[in-house]
């Protein structure tokens, strides 16, 4: 077991219960769908699993560790094995395809020479291939997706979590990078996504965990429910 | 985390800093004007300091002598004065000598014109004792004196001095407190601007594994070298000031001593510095804490 939710309930300060116990738990390489409507805790549950926040309750597994009892070196090993992608991208602006790439490399303080044959190569393994000099505001937003993609993997995590990856793209450039999720999972990386697309998730045919007010609702392979 | 890795930190530094060049540049200017005034008091003080010491070395007394006392006494005074014990050397100064000497320190020939030809001071002797442990018991032989009117020694100003150092260093004090409170202030507004430019990177480099450290030292440096910079110019501008305040105080009032520029310089740098460099380590602490809370 890779991931294991136990027991999970998130309250915001406000007191709006966005996750009411939810145990869950995910083998390794496995590809799952997160769905719901609108507020169900998807994003919520999302960000306990990548540690940006805090259960209220409960606690999550991960690789036989309690996360939310982690020290610090212990936090910085799980990050480094773990990606995450946003529908916003979050790139930086101003800078070019390689130095956006480049940066997840720095950041875990790997040696320049490795950065330097690195990034070409996860670029074309995401379709990206000679394209370091552009800069990414000039980048379509499918292609832009591409590169955070590219900067969430160029680790080699265990894991994929991806908030709503096509929110903002259209039906096409969400179907190419969902391939590109498909080959990653294929690599062997678990994937973790969240989404509300119907389509993509009637398409790819994987593990579905439905959330509806913060409660699991349902568990299978194949179609979308809500 | 590695040394190697500042290679990728130094870049994230000067780039922020270029980025917001105004608030680098206000931050700059404050810790120049605040440093400045400080090592201009730092300077001050050690000067002071100087004074004092130099003073209490001082073996000499001036013991003033009586308007009407009659020339006839001015010789047995002379050998009274030379009988007491720890007594070196006696040696008459004339109240002509006197505005004489006086108008030599200060640099002005023509005192007793200035004065509106009247000479204040009155007639003098100036005693030397053996060493400074017998002026306190000189002094007070010649208080019984009826010859003597007044008796100056360097002790007694001594005191003063350090009165006045002491009062120097609690303004100095809470002076350099104020002004290290405004740069810590201005350098944490300059980081806090750029923790807020580079919030997006910060959050990348969090998920993507970076050690605190790592995120923590282009923040750090920014701050040491918005410290080092105003340090620099601070610097410059305090000793050229002291420079021209040397030669001012040597023309004019040369009976001071005021320490050469060769003698203050090594310790005013290590002050300066170090200062900067603790203020700007200091603003680029607050701004970041709560983003690494992990
Ligand atoms: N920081 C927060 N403070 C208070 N309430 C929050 C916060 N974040 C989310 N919520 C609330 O928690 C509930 C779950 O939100 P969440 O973002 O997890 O939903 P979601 O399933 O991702 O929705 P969407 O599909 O719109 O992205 C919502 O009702 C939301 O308003
Ligand atoms: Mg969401």
């Amino acid at each position: 077991m890779l991931i294991q939710t136990v027991d999970l309930c998130k309250t915001y300060k406000n007191g709006l219960e966005a996750l009411h116990n939810i145990n869950l738990s995910i083998e390794p390489g496995e590809f799952v769908f997160l769905t719901g409507e609108s507020g169900a805790g998807k994003s919520t549950l999302i960000k306990l699993l990548f540690r940006e926040q805090q259960p209220t309750s409960g606690f999550i597994m991960i690789s036989g560790k309690n996360i939310n009892r982690l020290g610090r070196k212990d936090v910085v090993r799980l990050r480094r094995n773990t990606g995450v992608v946003f529908q916003d991208f979050r790139l930086m602006e101003n800078s070019n395809v390689f130095d956006n790439v480049a940066f997840a490399l720095k950041a875990v303080e790997r040696p320049w020479e490795e950065i330097k044959t690195r990034v070409p190569e996860v670029l074309e393994w995401v379709g990206l291939a000679g394209r370091e000099k552009e800069n990414v505001m000039h980048l379509s937003g499918g292609e832009q997706q591409r590169v955070a993609v590219a900067r969430a993997i160029i680790n080699d995590p265990l894991i994929l979590f991806a908030d709503e990856p096509t929110g903002d793209l259209d039906p096409n450039t969400s179907a190419e990078l969902m391939k590109l999720f498909e080959q990653i999972n294929a690599a062997g990386t678990t994937v973790v996504m969240a989404t509300h697309d119907q389509d993509i998730v009637e398409k790819m045919q994987k593990r579905v965990i439905t959330l509806r007010k913060g409660r699991l609702v349902n568990d299978a392979i194949g179609g979308f429910s809500l | 985390m590695k040394m190697k890795s500042f290679r990728y930190i130094f870049p994230q530094t000067f780039k922020s800093m270029l980025a917001n060049g105004w608030m680098t540049f206000a931050a700059v200017m404050t810790i120049t004007i605040s440093l400045f005034l400080c090592t201009l008091f730092w300077l001050l003080v050690i000067n002071v300091d100087a004074n004092a010491t130099a003073l209490e070395e001082d073996v000499r007394i001036s013991a003033y002598i009586k308007e009407d006392t009659q020339d006839y006494s001015y010789d047995r005074l002379y050998y009274d004065i030379l009988a007491i014990e720890g007594v070196e050397a006696v040696e008459y100064i004339s109240r002509e000598d006197g505005l004489k000497n006086i108008a030599g320190r200060f640099g002005n020939t023509d005192l007793l014109a200035a004065m509106g030809g009247v000479n204040p001071l009155p007639d003098c002797y100036s005693i030397t004792a053996e060493s400074k442990d017998h002026v306190a018991s000189i002094a007070k032989k010649l208080e019984s004196f009826t010859e003597i009117d007044d008796i100056r020694y360097g002790e007694e100003t001594v005191d003063r001095l350090f009165a006045l150092t002491d009062t120097l260093r609690i303004g100095g004090l809470i002076l350099m407190l104020l002004m290290a409170l405004a740069a810590v202030v201005l350098i944490s507004m300059s980081i806090r601007l750029t923790v807020m430019a580079r919030k997006k990177e910060i959050m990348v480099m969090k998920w993507t594994g970076a050690t605190n450290a790592f995120i923590r030292w282009p923040f750090i440096l920014e701050g040491l070298f918005l410290g080092l910079m105003g340090a620099v110019l601070a610097l410059g501008l305090a000793l050229v000031c002291y420079h021209y305040a040397l030669g001012y105080i040597a023309q004019y009032v040369s009976f001071l001593v005021v320490l050469p520029l060769s003698a203050v310089w090594q310790t005013t740098v290590l002050f300066a510095l170090g200062a900067g460099l603790l203020l700007g380590m200091l603003g680029s602490f607050f701004p970041l804490a709560r983003f690494l809370d992990v």
